[in-house]
């Protein structure tokens, strides 16, 4: 980093530049049933120049990857090519971020442990799990990251970053001499915590097993259907995309500020972005420009109130402070109890294939691979299912729990509930 | 565009490297890569001429006559004896796991020498010239109908060199590829997106025919702003080659990669001799099978390219493996084994994946549908191997009446169902045939590799919704 900044400083015709730097360590182990395939480790670099340069009124920029297997020459060479194309780009003009010198860590016990201990670990209270009888896991991986990120640009940005992070990816499977059924599971945390990682793994065990049992409903149904928090991420995270400046700039934004996207009488939509979520691997104390980064509210009551983005983007849309580009997402509690959800017949998505959200065909649904049929005091598993309905009418009457959780960005309520819809 | 001088400095370090591991495992492999992309794109208000995702670094495989190890970095020069020390601490396993690994066959090391290289047409082309071409994409897109809002134009070349060394094989390729993209948002009292999707090794292909595609994305946004959603419900379906190609991907092909067989995640496992599809279905897969987007020479763990016939005559023949599946299952690999970088794992990844041709004619297949639709373009699509449940979405579709397209546009359109009844309902294959490479398929919801699939236009019946 250091050779490469006296490069870019030394370098005349150009404008600017920003240097944006990886390094990842990983310790990973893959699981074959309960034996060992494989154990992997990985100490790699990514590095990322932009340069820019102001010709005719206007910014052009061009970047390009630094390899280790660079010289000085090759690298002087490559700023060379991206000056030349940067002169080929007229965009509007924005200013870098300027100043600002961080070395922040997210909170985390990951650092206490060396990396085959900590998998060893990990390992055993995944497998711990594996107790539901006709139960199995079959596939194990482990995924164990300390990421350190560096940002510095010309302007007198220099901000680092280390995250230690987990990621599991366990298939709970179960089996006996008719069929074996599976669910997927995607478990992400910054905090080792066994107990709570087996809870994980034995409800998506349990989960499994009632996939085996599931069935597909003898009818079609027209019912209230419930999300679960990784489902509600996403819908979320497609209503943010309309309020981030870039798709405003872009003109790819379908609402803008001032829409009421909830005309009915449900639970109101409080969106917020936000930097850092607790137990949240995609909190950030700056975003890739470097950027400070502030919590933005983007809806209001279901009334589109803000946008958020980078700062550049920011600036072509004439925002004073751009929030800069922030990766965690708060919904905000509703008021929908245990008890209300249980007063008329419902299903409840545990499992899908990948729900589909698309708010220029204002449509909601997907693939149903397990989920729970409450009716008539009876609670069945159901699969072989589809769901379908009218995003905007499912955004005007939505409910949404009062009890709230973080999952991966995304931190709100459990359960959020669509009334009246279609399912086959 | 020559082979990377690079790597090809590099190819000592990766035999030193290679014995001094030789003295702690039975088999190492070293794999180096040098990926080069560059994008050039424009729209409305924006322009970029820039590198993009590009890679370059080593991964070392190594296997101790039981179970695998791997070690990704972006640097093997210097100390050959410091660096096999480093390597060997780096996947040091806890003591608790030892006894736990597998106990996996020797790996084959089979001799050979060889330089592969397809050459592009990549170098006759400046930044100036392509960044030139995606502004008139734009320019053109944005003139044709004052609702278009913004208008894309995209053209992303990328060149691959890899070497690959162990104690008995020195193997290096070097292949080239280029996507073409133009699309439109436009606004008619409701807003879609329409995009036109190239693919060749060709960049001057994908330059024209991206060019060509200016008229097709405004007429289809006139269409799809009129789109309704479609009546859930099972009906007569005829698919586009983009749709086959889903179904290939999605339906089957993921179901047959042989590291799913490994831990009993495959239904298809226990299906190897059986129907699984109408007696007129066959399947192929290879980097070997067809030319377009993922045909290599060899694979991330050295073996050659292979076209594998998976359904012959609507019968579940084969499957596709990496090493470390093939080994485990005492077969041979089939050339399928993919990192998405090398930083990355390998694991067993379609590559071409495609239904052949059949003998009828697309207008008899849609004059036989009372009522049913036409499915065009992918959207995305999620497996289900174990379960064998599918969920593909298509972008739009045409309404089918008496054997007649119509006017009647539906979109979006998702195709879920359980995969042999899919398959087992195909009862007309037509005589034409496509392969589209631009797409990227994640394995789960990780380890994205680029991808190609197609096929002929199937007649099929499917749910709907």
């Amino acid at each position: 980093m250091k050779n490469l900044k006296t490069i870019l400083d030394n370098t005349s015709g150009i404008s600017g530049y920003r240097i944006s730097e990886k390094n990842v360590k990983s310790y990973e182990l893959f699981f074959v049933h309960r034996s060992l395939e494989t154990v992997r480790s990985t100490d790699t670099k990514a590095t990322w120049v932009t340069v820019y340069v102001e010709h005719d009124g206007a910014v052009g920029d061009s970047n390009f990857p630094v390899f280790e297997s660079m010289s000085d020459d090759d690298i002087r060479e490559k700023i060379k090519t991206a000056a030349a194309r940067a002169m080929l780009v007229s965009n509007q003009p924005y200013e870098l971020p300027a100043g600002g010198e961080l070395e922040a860590e997210l909170p985390t016990n990951l650092d206490k442990y060396e990396p085959e201990t900590l998998g060893r670990m990990i390992a055993d209270a995944v497998f711990d799990a594996d107790d539901v009888p006709g139960g199995s896991i079959n596939a194990l991986e482990i995924f164990i990251y300390r990421d350190e990120k560096h940002v510095v640009n010309s302007r007198g940005v220099d901000k680092k970053e280390t995250v230690h992070r987990v990621m599991i990816e366990a298939i709970p499977t179960f089996t006996d001499e008719k069929q074996s059924v599976e669910l997927y599971e995607d478990y992400r945390f910054t905090v080792f915590d066994k107990e709570k990682i087996t809870a994980e793994i034995r409800e998506k065990m349990k989960e499994t097993a009632d996939r085996y049992k599931a069935e597909k409903p003898g009818r079609e149904l027209s019912i209230n259907v419930v999300l679960r928090p990784f489902e509600i991420a996403s819908l979320c995270g497609e209503l943010s995309y309309d309020c981030n400046y870039q798709s405003i700039y872009s003109h790819a934004n379908l609402h803008k500020e001032g829409d009421d996207l909830q005309t009915g009488d449900g639970d109101k939509i409080n969106l917020t972005m936000r930097s850092v979520i607790e137990g949240s691997e995609n909190s950030a104390f700056f975003d890739g420009d470097g950027a400070s980064l502030t919590d933005k509210q983007i809806i209001k009551d279901g009334v589109i109130c803000g946008s958020f983005g980078s700062v550049r983007f920011g600036q072509y849309l004439g925002v004073k402070e751009p929030s800069g580009s922030l990766g965690c997402i708060e919904l905000g509690a509703g008021t929908l109890t245990d008890e209300e959800t249980e007063k008329e017949p419902y299903l409840e998505c545990a499992s899908m294939s990948g729900i589909q959200i698309d708010l220029y065909n204002d449509y909601i649904g997907g693939e149903i691979r397990l989920a729970y049929l409450h009716e008539n005091g009876k609670i069945t598993p159901v699969t072989g299912i589809s769901m379908s309905a009218k995003l905007s009418e499912v955004l005007s009457t939505l409910r949404l729990s009062e009890k709230t959780d973080v999952s991966r960005n995304y931190k709100g309520p459990v359960k959020l509930l669509m009334k009246g819809v279609s399912v086959l | 565009m020559p082979f990377s001088a690079y790597l090809d400095s590099m190819r000592e370090d990766c035999r030193e490297l290679v014995a001094e591991l030789k003295k702690s495992f039975d088999y190492v492999s070293v794999l180096g890569t040098d990926v080069r992309s560059s994008v050039y794109r424009a729209d409305r208000r924006m322009s970029m001429a820039a590198d993009g995702e590009g890679e370059c670094g080593f991964v070392i495989k190594m296997h101790s006559g039981k179970s695998f190890y791997e070690y990704s970095c972006d640097d093997i020069s210097g100390d050959k004896k410091a660096l096999a020390a480093k390597i060997i601490s780096a996947v040091k396993t806890d003591p608790a796991l030892v006894s736990r690994q597998i106990s996996a066959a020797a790996v084959k090391d089979e001799p050979m020498k060889k330089d592969f290289v397809r050459e592009t047409d990549f170098a006759g082309f400046t930044d100036e010239y392509l960044l030139g071409v995606c502004k008139q994409i734009s320019n053109e897109i944005c003139a044709k109908d004052e609702k278009v809002l913004n208008a894309f134009g995209m053209i992303m070349p990328y060149t691959v060199s890899k070497l690959f060394v162990t104690a008995n094989r020195e193997l290096s390729q070097h292949y080239g590829w280029a996507n073409g993209y133009s699309m439109a948002i436009y606004n008619d009292g409701r807003m879609v997106q329409t995009r036109h999707v190239e693919g060749s090794d060709k960049l001057s292909e994908v330059i024209e025919n991206t060019k060509a595609s200016v008229d097709e994305v405004v007429e289809l946004a006139r269409h799809l702003v009129k789109a309704q959603p479609i009546k859930p419900g099972v009906y007569d379906v005829i698919t586009d080659a983009s749709i086959t190609g889903l179904i290939a991907h999605e339906a089957f092909g993921h179901g047959v990669e042989m590291d799913q067989f490994v831990k009993d995640r495959a239904l298809a496992k226990n299906c190897v001799g059986e129907y699984v599809a109408s007696p007129i279905t066959n399947m192929h897969d290879g980097a070997a099978a067809a030319h377009s987007v993922a045909s290599y020479f060899f694979d991330d763990d050295g073996v050659l390219a292979h076209d594998t016939q998976i359904i012959k005559d609507g019968i579940l023949v084969a499957g596709l493996s990496d090493l470390a599946s093939a080994t485990q299952l005492g077969t041979e690999p089939t050339g399928n084994g993919r990192r998405d970088n090398y930083r990355r794992k390998a694991y067993s990844r379609m590559t071409n994946t495609f239904f052949t041709p059949g003998k009828d004619k697309l207008e008899d297949m849609i004059a036989s549908v009372k009522h049913g639709y036409m499915l065009f373009e992918t959207n995305n699509g999620m497996e289900d191997p174990k379960n064998w449940q599918i969920q593909c979405t298509a972008e739009y579709g045409i309404e089918i009446v008496d054997g007649k397209l119509t006017d009647n546009y539906v979109s979006p359109v998702v195709m879920s169902g359980y995969v042999p009844d899919l398959l087992k309902s195909i009862s007309m294959i037509s005589d034409t045939f496509k392969v589209e490479g631009s797409g990227f398929c994640g394995k789960g919801y990780k380890e994205w590799v680029r991808v190609s699939d197609g096929g002929p236009n199937l007649k099929v019946r499917v749910k709907l919704g």
